[in-house]
């Protein structure tokens, strides 16, 4: 061993974090041994003419194929640096020698190492932004414009003329843990034992883009044009025939490499799991390594708009920071809230309405609060649950619009295995059935529908349900509504618990959720009841205390939420960290407003219920006003719901115009957020050979 | 079983199909990579990629290479010929046959007027040379202007005066392989990686098997400068002084290769006083690089076994372009560097078919690097041609530089331009503008009807593209490579060679003189023209005799000279091994290179240098690359880079506008602001219409006549940000 090679090692154990946390785990993966696999030249080259002898039919080899291009023999670890076996097949109860079937074809490829994970080798020391990479990916991929498997970004820092500039290319990194797999509803994405290669169809996708959420290195592509995700193949049919893909083929920097997991190529001396600008490979384990020898300035930029640079920490890795971007000044900026996530807005709120306004008096009856037992025994119950199944529908319903293709909205219960967002789905579906199941239960004791049975159709259902147990179903299909319903706002929640998205992934995703749900349930369930009551000439003081309370509750809670979130993001200085700097200044206005009304709401909201436990909400001793309660505190409570509802919508807006994923830095133009939204505001993406697609679905 | 899937999803990756594969090489930069383009069973093109048996690229491409087959049907090709009275008028579509009998019979009558010279042509360096023949046959011998030339002017022109002035004939004498054998590359201007990313993967290929110094002469950090060994951030203009300086600390210090220069070359002592003037002591106050980093690569670069410099457009595009390559040859001279693996002085030419324009087109001459001024070369060609020697001048006329003020003057009342856009691609936008609109009849000969100079022309012919047509290319290694026509002209345009033996038929000459049908035939006449002596007696370097198509092809690209009794199918990697040059005495010229300052300098008023270049995604005015998604959408307008530091003192904000202003006029560009550039620096690249050079001064050079395109003086002004975005938007119609 070299020195050279043992200084490689040393970086590899010392510097690298996921190197070093995974001397822990069992794997057969040494630091040294990783070091000492050093791929040696590819043998002897093919004769001129004979180029495809020996190959499959997968692709076609060029003659005199370059040494370059085809992939090196190699004597591979066993298990990688995360103690994961590296030859995939073995996990698996397939055959050595299966097809992958790439266009039908039933050939098997004559890769001897086919069946072990592979991935990309970076050396970020050496690349020079050229493009090749990803325009061979175009090319081979016809790919449009504006989007790209590969793309390429960089990092700068330094002072003229000590300036440094680290392209970075980066595609899929067909990750042994594959949060993009596990989090398509769909099913779409298969993990493929042949060379490791995280695949997707597109024609299974539906377009949701979750997976695009949950990558954190912008894999995956959604194509606003054609409504599907489409990503990197791995180029498994060059594979198959043992050439690399045709990104590194193309390589005109020596920059990027490929070959089975863990082994350094020939003249390289490191393989490292991160450089600058790379998120952390603890989130999905990525098949990637890195060669970065060269120093680089203690801060790297990003030039395009995304509020985050990153420093050296005393450990030597880059960790993101804070780049204010945007100065410190405040804004409203109002029109900006109104996005391409307003579907989703709209889904979760109605959603999480839609389960307050069945939760909280169909609960608080089960809890034996009279009134509210009065009030399920009414006929208006009906109308309650109706409604509650209608803003649940219709937020479905937006959450099917946001599709880029809606018609294929039923396949997002598929993978119930993994994908949160199946599940969240099925709980909203199942809250939706259990609704219609208590709204048919309902229906047959409802005396208005009786009523109107007999007088327009002459039939007496009565007759026909005597028999059937219609309270206790009633009770069980609320209950089983109930359960699902709380099951479905559970992983809508964990929808977006995502590492990718550290904005998002903090309680007080939670509080806002169950917040809303409270808040806004009490508002929309409260009309009704509270209307109802009236009418009976019931007292209305106590479901009014009640309900207000519970509105209090929820608001308290999203408020306590927005509080950790801004002290935990204040201290943070990732992505989370950058989307509430964003919050703060391109937004701040608004943010200030939203939470001057949860204050305001909170406070006023206090004050109305002590007064009602004080009494001084009655209007006593006048027989002649039946409803009770003075009509000032309904003009007051109004107001509030109304204000609520107001925050509720900034808040939600700024929940999903905000989030700054844990993305790959981009360059000028190329994927370059704020560019992208320039060239739409003023007219440049209208050339579609600007890159910059509109943003239509 | 992985993630419990037993069902795995269909794999379904796009599939060319190709059917065959046709051999070209590319046609946008002098790299010279041998592409293939794949057709499928309908003979469509749906694929290429690099040849992985050619010398030149080895399989590899570029982006623009990558995607150039998506250029044939493009927006903005012409599809017919076009014609009207006045440039304010709109175009009618007309016949090849009325576009070419209204051009012939307006030549005539402008010539007839004003003299023969009153019509001038300017032709580019993206023709194939068979075209670039067969035009200077046409301009030379039949139309008989000599206000003839090329948009080279704009690019070579430098290294093409360098190489006559330092060795007596042009023709860059080393090659890629060079590479390989060197032990110290000097970079002066030349970006590679951005430039000529192919040549830059040759050089890392080299330095990946065998570390050698790499020197980089460049006023911005561009990449190559970054992985440079030594950086010298030099102040623009001044690669003259600093040059002169290495060769005082050489020469004084006795490193240099006193035998070669004894044996090879004439004029040292005059070279040996004149760089005493140059110590380094003072010399760093004028280039910016300290005394001790000038001593340390002067010490390097001679001290290297072998040594080779190469440049590109920081040297050309300069008031000192011409004596700037004179010097670099001085300093590969002193140090024995010429004719020897490693050792050399390689201008990289810029675009696809530069060196075929010097070769053959007679722009600065006459047919095969002859000369007007020389009457040997008169007589032979006139004699070849069949022509009265008389009918050429004696003398080589303007230059493109020269034609525009011309044009101005009221000189010039005709122009026929092949195959480029002076209203981008020339400084001073405005006085080109002006230009156009005075002259009484303007001919456009472009593959695209879009491109901006057509905005005065009065007729308009379309031209084929690339593969639509067949010839040769000769690139920077002087390595001449074929294009096999694969596929007919897109809609009625026509070959460049069809409309230049079209026009020629509508001459008196033209009847007199053979054009070949055929560029194969034309390749026939230029192979004659290269054989034989030069008129004082040395050999014909330019000597082509031994190659047909089939022999380009199977070797994928041949060298020149390669002569009828050479055998095999390698040509000469490098000029002058032998130590013997085309030059009367058969030895080199070593000349002394005083430099002068008369570049405009940042001042008060306009406080910054402007410097241009060019990006990877985009070729020349983006007439192609701006239509092609892929690579037009990594710069899809123009911006500027800009220093931070200075950004802020002025409050400029990153991705905002700025308007600048210079002498000359204004321009509305994006800002990046990137510590790339020094405080005193914005550099914008040249490719947008209706930008940098609206505000370039290009103060020409006097043996040349290349524009100082790089050094110049600008003032950034703010400007509303709704309306810089407008006028950004309405200036980039592609």
């Amino acid at each position: 061993m070299t020195s050279q090679i043992t200084e490689g090692s040393k970086l590899h154990s010392g510097s690298d974090k996921a190197g070093a946390g995974a001397g822990a785990g069992v794997g057969l993966f040494t630091p040294e041994t990783g070091s000492s696999i050093k791929v040696t030249k590819a043998n002897a080259l093919p004769k001129r003419g004979e180029e495809q002898l020996g190959r499959s039919n997968h692709w076609e080899v060029r003659t005199e194929e370059q040494a370059y291009a085809y992939l090196p023999k190699t004597d591979s670890e066993i298990e990688n640096r995360y103690g994961k076996r590296i030859d995939l097949v073995e996990l698996t109860d397939n055959p050595v020698g299966r097809s992958m079937f790439i266009n039908d074809n039933p050939a098997v490829g004559t890769n001897p190492d086919r069946n072990k994970q592979h991935g990309f080798f970076f050396t970020a020391d050496n690349c020079i932004g050229c493009h090749a990479c990803e325009s061979a990916c175009a090319e081979k991929n016809d790919t449009p414009a504006h989007l790209a498997f590969r793309s390429v970004g960089y990092v700068e820092g330094g002072s003229y003329p000590d300036y440094k500039r680290m392209n970075i290319s980066m595609a899929c990194n067909h990750c042994d843990d594959p949060v993009c797999l596990k989090g398509c509803p769909t099913r779409a994405y298969t993990k493929h034992a042949e060379y490791g290669a995280v695949l997707q169809d597109p024609e299974t996708c539906f377009g949701c883009g979750y997976c695009t959420w949950v990558c954190p290195y912008n894999a995956p592509q959604l194509d606003p044009v054609k409504g599907t995700v489409s990503k990197c193949n791995m180029c498994v049919d060059r594979l198959e025939v043992g050439l690399k893909p045709a990104c590194v083929s193309a390589c005109v920097g020596n920059a990027l490499d490929f070959g089975v997991i863990e082994d350094t190529p020939e003249s390289r001396e490191q393989c490292k799991t991160s450089i600058p600008g790379f998120p952390s490979p603890e989130i999905t384990r990525p098949n990637i390594r890195f060669q970065q020898t060269k120093s680089m300035p203690e801060e790297m930029t990003r030039t395009d708009s995304m509020p985050v640079k990153y420093r050296k920490g005393k450990d030597g890795q880059y960790k993101p920071v804070i780049d204010q971007k945007v100065g410190k000044q405040q804004h409203w900026n109002l029109a900006k809230l109104n996005s391409r996530e307003n579907p989703l807005v709209l889904f979760t709120l109605f959603a999480q309405a839609a389960l307050g306004t069945f939760m909280v008096p169909f609960l608080a009856a089960l809890a034996g609060v009279e009134i509210f037992e009065l009030f399920m025994a009414s006929d208006m119950m009906l109308v309650l649950v109706v409604t509650s199944l209608f803003m649940t529908s219709f937020g479905l319903f937006m959450s099917v619009t946001h599709l880029g293709k809606p018609f294929r909205f039923y396949r997002g219960f598929n993978n119930l295995r993994y994908s949160p967002m199946s599940r969240e789905g099925l709980g909203l579906a199942l809250f939706s059935a259990g609704l219609g199941l208590m709204a048919v239960c309902l229906l047959a004791t409802n005396t208005w529908f009786s009523e109107l049975l007999v007088s327009g159709f002459d039939i007496e259902l009565s007759g026909l349900t005597l028999a059937l147990p219609l309270v206790n179903l009633t009770l069980g299909a609320g209950v089983f509504a109930a359960i699902a319903g709380a099951a479905g706002l559970y992983y809508m929640n964990q929808c977006y618990q995502i590492k990718a998205r550290p904005f998002w992934n903090h309680w007080q995703t939670v509080t806002s959720f169950v917040g809303n749900s409270m808040s806004l349930g009490a508002m929309v369930s409260g009309v009704m009841i509270l209307s109802t009551l009236a009418v009976l000439s019931l007292p209305l003081l106590p479901a009014l205390q009640l309900l207000g309370g519970v509105w209090l509750v929820g608001v308290a809670l999203e408020a306590i939420g927005l509080i950790g979130h801004n002290r935990d993001l204040n201290a943070s200085e990732n992505e989370g960290g950058a989307a509430h700097y964003i919050q703060c200044t391109t937004f701040g206005k608004t943010y200030k407003l939203r939470n001057l009304m949860l204050t305001l709401n909170i406070f006023a909201g206090l004050t109305l219920l002590a007064l009602g436990e004080l009494g001084l909400l009655n209007t006593q001793g006048l027989a002649s006003e039946p409803v009770g309660v003075n009509v000032w505190a309904f003009v007051a409570w109004s107001v509030i719901a109304l204000i609520n509802c107001i925050s509720a919508v900034i808040g939600r807006a700024l929940f999903y115009n905000l989030v700054i994923p844990t993305t790959m830095p981009g360059a000028f133009f190329w994927k370059n957020k704020g560019f992208e939204q320039h060239a739409r505001d003023i007219g440049l993406a209208d050339n579609p050979a600007c890159g910059v697609a509109p943003l239509a679905h | 079983m992985l993630f419990g899937r037993k069902k795995r999803k269909p794999i379904v990756i796009p599939s060319k199909k190709v059917a065959q594969w046709k051999y070209t090489t590319c046609n946008y930069c002098s790299t010279g990579c041998s592409i293939e383009i794949g057709l499928n069973e309908q003979n469509k093109i749906v694929t290429t990629r690099g040849h992985a048996g050619a010398d030149v690229n080895r399989g590899k491409l570029c982006i623009k290479g990558i995607l150039e087959h998506e250029l044939f049907e493009s927006p903005g090709r012409g599809t017919e010929p076009l014609i009207r009275d006045k440039h304010f008028e709109d175009f009618e579509p007309t016949s090849w046959d009325h576009a070419l009998d209204t051009t012939a019979t307006k030549i005539k009558e402008i010539q007839a007027k004003y003299g023969r010279d009153s019509f001038a042509i300017v032709s580019s360096g993206q023709l194939l040379t068979e075209e670039f023949y067969t035009l200077g046959k046409l301009a030379r011998g039949v139309i008989g202007t000599n206000n003839y030339d090329g948009n080279t002017t704009l690019c070579m022109a430098s290294a093409v005066s360098g190489y006559k002035r330092s060795f007596g004939a042009d023709g860059p004498p080393g090659c890629y392989d060079d590479f390989e054998h060197t032990h110290c590359l000097m970079a002066f201007g030349s970006n590679l990686p951005e430039q000529h990313p192919i040549i830059y993967w040759r050089l890392k290929e080299a330095l990946e098997k065998r570390h050698f110094p790499l020197i980089v002469v460049d006023p911005r950090v561009t990449m190559l400068a970054q992985f440079a060994d030594i950086h010298l951030p030099i102040t623009p203009g001044t690669d003259c002084v600093l040059i002169n300086a290495m060769l005082h600390v050489i020469i004084n210090e006795g490193l240099q290769d006193q035998a070669y220069i004894d044996a090879h070359t004439q004029g040292f002592e005059a070279v040996k006083a004149l760089v005493q003037d140059y110590d380094p002591k003072q010399a760093q106050h004028i280039c910016g690089i300290d005394e001790d980093t000038i001593r340390n690569v002067a010490r390097i670069y001679a001290k290297a076994p072998a040594a080779m410099s190469i440049w590109t457009m920081g040297i050309n595009q300069s008031t000192h372009g011409s004596d700037g390559v004179a010097n670099i040859n001085n300093l590969n001279m002193i140090t024995g560097n010429i004719g020897k693996p490693g050792g050399t002085s390689l201008s990289i030419t810029g675009q696809c078919n530069a060196m075929g324009t010097r070769e053959w087109s007679s722009c600065s001459g006459l047919p095969g690097y002859r000369y007007l001024e020389n009457e040997a070369d008169r007589n032979e060609i006139a004699d070849f041609w069949g022509i009265d020697p008389e009918f050429f001048p004696k003398k080589r006329g303007l230059a493109e530089t020269d034609i525009f003020p011309a044009i101005e003057t009221g000189e010039i009342k005709g122009l026929w331009i092949v195959a480029t856009n002076p209203m981008t691609s020339m400084p001073n936008t405005a006085r080109i503008r002006k230009a156009l609109e005075k002259l009484d009849f303007l001919v456009i000969q472009d593959v695209y009807r879009d491109v901006e100079t057509n905005q005065y022309s009065h007729v308009y012919l379309p031209a084929s593209v690339w593969a639509e047509k067949e010839g040769t290319h000769t690139n920077t290694e002087r390595r001449v490579n074929l294009i096999c026509n694969v596929l007919p002209p897109f809609k009625n345009s026509k070959p460049d060679f069809w409309i230049f033996n079209q026009l020629a038929k509508r001459f008196d000459n033209g009847q007199m003189i053979h054009f070949p049908e055929t560029p194969e035939g034309a390749f026939e006449e230029m192979k004659h023209l290269s054989k034989g002596k030069l008129s004082h007696g040395g050999p014909r370097h330019l000597d082509i005799s031994g190659m047909t198509y089939q022999k380009i092809e199977a070797a994928r690209g041949i060298q020149w000279p390669f002569r009828e009794q050479d055998e095999g199918l390698k040509g000469t990697a490098r000029l002058y091994s032998d130590g013997l040059f085309p030059t009367a005495s058969g030895k080199a010229n070593l000349l002394p290179i005083s430099f002068y300052n008369n570049n405009e300098q940042p001042c008060d008023e306009y406080p910054f240098w402007l410097n241009s270049g060019r990006v990877v995604e985009h070729f020349h005015t983006r007439t192609r690359t701006g239509k092609i998604g892929n690579c037009n959408k990594f710069s899809p307008t123009a911006y500027m880079e800009m220093n931070p530091d200075a950004a802020k003192e002025l409050g400029v904000e990153h991705q905002s506008y700025v308007r600048l202003t210079s002498r000359r006029g204004d321009a509305v560009v994006m800002v990046q602001l990137t510590h790339r550039v020094p405080r005193n620096m914005v550099f914008i690249p040249f490719h947008y219409h209706d930008c940098v050079n609206r505000l370039t001064l290009g103060l020409l050079d006097p043996y040349s006549r290349q524009p100082a395109f790089k050094q110049c003086s600008t003032r950034i002004e703010p400007i509303d940000q709704d309306e810089a975005a407008r006028i950004n938007v309405e200036r980039r119609a592609f």
